[in-house]
């Protein structure tokens, strides 16, 4: 039975709620209604979906949702909303008889235990007979006032109550959203194995839910680092495979690789699939078209040096290595990676990567005030689903999803030169990323 | 780690190693077996993908001669290969030694379950 379902988001990440609602609903295979006037930066939203179970999909899986109820309405007095609530009843009538209670909360506003019951008792028209249950009533009930957030932070009394608050919203409490504790789960700082790139736990639950992480999948995150989004994904069932130019980072400095140390405190070290040490430029994959996803957080130049194989431009390759004597301890020479050239390869390379229908998830820095849309690596066969900012500042970070949208088998892509299929004319923000953050993102340019 | 089904998709790829670059021959390794949760979906999913002469060879290498020579009709699958499949691909595990190349002898070592696929300065192209 189709239904109104209004969702409570959490106060944060407003920017990835929708992509992350749509993830996840189309991971389960639900279909979710969005309304016409979508604003993000409100807290609360109203969808249709078909079957209730689907909001108890939402409320368990998404990271951003506090709750799900089914909507009765909403307005922008009481007056308004006990108007339209009326007319409702047929919704809330069968309930007549059950166990029930009402809670009264506010959005940015505290309000005072006498008015909540003031506001309780103007609900009476719907005259329910069931006995009142505080522990666990059959019909929970709920009502927001939501108050904009500005003079939040001021130290005077806001009015509140009546026609001082943006909307108050009524429904019957579906699911409280359970998603969101995994945050504390997998914070960094319990970690068994972490490093300073490691990503936040939120964000790579997040990650894990654009990538559609489910049993049965091969996640695969190939600059791995110390395996942030390596976990989330296993934790949704995924099988995960890793790669990193640097093997010290996925090992740690114990003899036990410390991502599956961390994977095993998880519970989950089975799904490791496997690590591997290479340049993804310089990668040892036999054949494309078998990853369901690839999730990764590529490295700035900042914090981590994004390098690759080789040496810099103009230095000439020695061609034969009279170090190698001893191959466990041969260090290869490496490059700067610019992000750029990088961005653009991860691009090339997923789309041979992945199975077709399969998504690439990653985080692109960009640059506040010179970011255009077209910064993202335009490759045909290659989709842009979904762009979030998380925003510092001066820079942000923008999470793309990105579906291959084509079937076709193509040759490997050979990464040591520009390839033509990526449009090269357009200079990115990112360009040269690492020293615009050095130089504190400032346009001065010397004389 | 370095499970069977890892193994099967890696190749040399070392300059001018483009034919008998795969499968990448074991040496002196120690294996591991472990326990992992059958997914009859993941099994199905990845048979397309595998290169099963070199798996069955694989395998062979690493003591397991459970797998039929010839890969089998999708459609002839049972669950009881899917479970001795799955069993090869990934309750199978070489810890440590070295993965050689056929073609160039390039010796990849492997340590505490991670390979070192690193190309040398002359090896990249």
């Amino acid at each position: 039975m189709p239904l109104q379902v209004l969702i409570q988001f959490a106060q944060a990440h407003a920017d990835f709620r929708i992509p992350e609602l749509l993830s996840v609903a189309f991971n389960y295979g639900f279909k979710v209604d969005l309304p016409p006037d979508v604003n993000v930066n409100r807290p609360f939203m109203t969808v249709t979906l078909q079957e209730e179970k689907h909001a108890c999909l939402i409320a368990e899986r998404c990271i951003l949702v506090k709750s799900v109820h089914e909507y009765f309405a909403s307005g922008e007095t009481y007056s308004a909303l006990h108007e339209r609530n009326c007319v409702q009843n047929h919704l809330w009538e069968p309930y007549k008889h059950t166990s029930w209670k009402f809670v009264v909360t506010g959005y940015n506003q505290t309000i005072p235990k006498a008015r909540q019951r003031t506001v309780v008792e103007g609900f009476s028209y719907m005259a329910l007979e069931g006995r009142i249950d505080l522990e666990r009533p059959e019909l929970h009930l709920c009502v927001f006032e939501e108050y904009s957030s500005k003079g939040k932070s001021s130290l005077r009394p806001r009015y509140e109550g009546d026609g001082n608050f943006i909307q108050v919203w009524f429904g019957r409490l579906i699911s409280k959203g359970t998603a969101r504790a995994l945050i504390q789960k997998f914070d960094v700082k319990k970690r068994a194995y972490y490093g300073n790139t490691s990503m936040d736990a939120e964000v790579s639950l997040l990650m894990a839910n654009q990538a559609l992480s489910s049993p049965g999948k091969i996640i695969y995150d190939p600059f791995a680092g110390t395996g942030s989004m390596l976990y989330t994904a296993a934790h949704f069932g995924a099988y995960v495979i890793g790669s990193d130019i640097d093997g010290r980072q996925m090992r740690g400095k114990e003899n036990s690789p410390g991502i599956l140390r961390s994977a095993t405190q998880y519970g989950f070290a089975e799904r490791i699939l496997d690590l591997v040490t290479f340049d993804v430029t310089r990668n040892p994959w036999r054949c494309g078209g078998f990853f369901d996803a690839i999730i990764t957080d590529p490295p700035y130049g900042v914090r981590a040096g994004a390098k690759r194989l080789g040496r810099k431009p103009g230095v000439p390759l020695r061609d034969s290595v009279t170090a190698m004597k001893d191959p466990l301890s041969y260090v290869p020479p490496t490059h700067p990676y610019e992000l750029s050239t990088l961005a653009a390869d991860l691009v090339l390379l997923s789309r041979y990567l992945l199975k077709p229908g399969g998504r690439l998830v990653f985080f692109l820095p960009t640059v506040t005030d010179e970011y255009a849309e077209v910064d993202i690596p335009q490759l045909e066969g290659m989709a842009v689903i979904s762009n979030s900012l998380e925003n510092f500042g001066a820079w942000g970070r923008r999470l793309i999803t990105m579906v291959k949208s084509e079937s076709i088998d193509r040759e490997p892509p050979d990464l040591r030169v520009r390839s033509e299929d990526i449009d090269d004319k357009h200079v990115p923000a990112h360009k040269d990323f690492r020293e615009k953050y050095f130089a504190g993102f400032s346009n001065n340019v010397p004389l | 780690m370095v499970r069977l089904i890892t193994h099967n998709l890696l190749a040399c790829h070392a300059k001018g190693c483009t034919s008998n670059n795969f499968p990448l021959s074991f040496k002196d390794i120690e294996v591991e077996t472990r326990e992992a949760e059958f997914n009859a979906d993941f099994v199905t999913g990845i048979l397309p993908k595998l290169a099963w002469t070199a798996l069955v060879a694989s395998a062979k290498q690493v003591g397991d001669t459970s797998l039929p020579e010839e890969q089998p009709e999708l459609e002839n699958v049972d669950e009881e290969f899917l479970k001795t499949l799955h069993h090869v691909l990934l309750e199978i595990h070489v810890e440590s030694g070295e993965m050689i190349c056929p073609n160039c002898s390039h010796i990849y070592p492997i340590s505490n379950g991670i390979p070192n696929m690193l190309l040398a300065e002359h090896e990249i192209a």
